[in-house]
């Protein structure tokens, strides 16, 4: 039996870890670590979005700022395909992007405020999106085909922010001494929570795996770096060593403590626009 | 994955609802030049003012009236057909008159999903044989310029649009 045959809530003989009664491995448990999954790279995306359309009229060049236009429309995109995945995890999708609080977010923490300059747009979204992308090929490797049907377009438009994050690090590392120094603090400070996200190790996500729906933590975070480190030493800089920060992390929602600030919560729900939804 | 089915207006209820038709006292626009039809200059939803008329007899190839229907329909930005376009991946009739419509778009975040749904409802609908209209929306294989048909690809050139 697939893990995707599992989800589906089929007798998931042959594997011990799922057979066995109670919470622990079941189906409902393994369900439940996909939903998370699911939702928190949704949330991800949602916030990210938000961060990026913050850049529209801010960026040094008017096309940098059209590519952030491009690239926030393509994070709401796919936050629209994972949010609608979620009911078939016995959630309400409309609930979940509407009328959560912010406690109840699961984005990334290093989302949590705005990027306070380009250097941190460029250095934290290379991070991040880097996570988002191996995150997604970690799913690519499952079989819960409703996410296998949505990869690719997905991983095809990440590749446009790739391209665009890794040719601006390039220009501000070549650039003053301040510019490297703050893009070299925005990727040093976003990668050890991007790296622990990507692939945390934790319960759920030993489920997933062991269902054969994603890569291993080892196997995403070694992606992640493996993904990021080259091109981070080719601009001379570095990635930071194993930092240990299991003290602050949030198993429900898959992410470190806190949480995203009120403004960027109220915009992705859509507070304000609620009165004027239409179906 | 989501499936959307509208139930089939009235009728004679739907023609140009966001822009002026022949019937309107609109007037066909011409050809403007080889291998480019009229209705590229349409300013209507979906091309819509340049639509046919129903289908007198229903098609003997089912699947090839829709496509044949759906040739007709404009994309929102790009001055060429759906089918062009390369976002029809199937088109189908039920035994009930259902046309069931596999569609993709260009972007997870089109913006123009809800006019492109609609266009395609209410140009399927003219047809007496389709009773409602169901579409899927797809992504895999996802959409790339490599879909576009020798003959968008021609109509786009023509028009000044590199692809």
């Amino acid at each position: 039996m697939t893990g995707a045959e599992a989800l589906s809530g089929g007798p998931p003989a042959g594997d011990p870890d799922l057979t066995s009664p109670g919470l622990e491995g079941s189906p409902d448990a393994l369900r439940a670590a996909m939903g998370r999954l699911l939702l928190t790279l949704a949330d991800t995306k949602r916030i990210l979005g938000l961060r990026y359309s913050d850049w529209l009229l801010g960026a040094p060049a008017i096309e940098a700022g059209i590519a952030a236009s491009s690239m926030a429309q393509d994070e709401w995109g796919h936050a629209r395909l994972l949010y609608a995945t979620l009911g078939d995890f016995g959630e309400d999708p409309r609930v979940l992007e509407h009328e959560r609080d912010a406690a109840n977010w699961t984005s990334l923490e290093v989302l949590d405020g705005p990027f306070e300059d380009w250097a941190q747009f460029v250095g934290r979204s290379l991070v991040v999106d880097a996570a988002l992308a191996i995150a997604l090929e970690g799913l690519k490797a499952g079989l819960y085909a409703p996410i296998d049907g949505r990869l690719a377009k997905m991983l095809a438009e990440e590749e446009f922010h790739r391209s665009l994050l890794e040719a601006w690090c390039t220009r501000l590392a070549s650039g003053s001494t301040e510019a490297r120094g703050r893009l070299g603090a925005a990727i040093t400070g976003a990668f050890p929570a991007a790296l622990r996200w990507v692939g945390p190790g934790d319960g759920p996500h030993a489920r997933l795996r062991e269902a054969g729906l994603t890569s291993g933590a080892p196997t995403l975070r070694a992606a992640l770096v493996g993904r990021v480190r080259p091109f981070v030493r080719s601009l001379g800089l570095d990635l930071p060593g194993p930092a240990s920060l299991d003290d602050d992390w949030d198993g429900t929602r898959a992410r470190g403590a806190g949480q995203p600030d009120d403004d960027v919560v109220e915009r992705a729900r859509g507070d304000r626009n609620r009165a004027l939804f239409v179906e | 994955m989501a499936e959307l089915t509208r139930p089939r207006p009235a009728r004679g209820t739907h023609s140009a609802s966001r822009a002026g038709s022949p019937a309107d006292g609109g007037t066909r626009l011409p050809t403007v030049g080889p291998g480019v039809p009229g209705h590229v200059l349409s300013h209507a939803s979906g091309g819509r003012d340049q639509w046919s008329d129903p289908m007198e007899t229903p098609p003997a190839d089912p699947e090839q009236g829709l496509l044949d229907c759906l040739g007709e329909v404009l994309d929102p930005e790009l001055p060429i057909s759906l089918v062009d376009l390369g976002l029809i991946y199937a088109a189908r009739l039920d035994d009930d008159g259902t046309a069931r419509i596999d569609l993709t778009f260009t972007a997870t975040a089109c913006p123009c999903m809800a006019f492109i749904r609609e266009d395609i409802t209410d140009r399927l609908e003219q047809e007496p044989w389709v009773e409602s209209v169901a579409i899927r929306e797809v992504w895999d294989p996802p959409w790339t310029r490599d879909r576009i048909t020798e003959r968008g690809r021609r109509q786009l050139g023509e028009l000044g649009v590199g692809v």
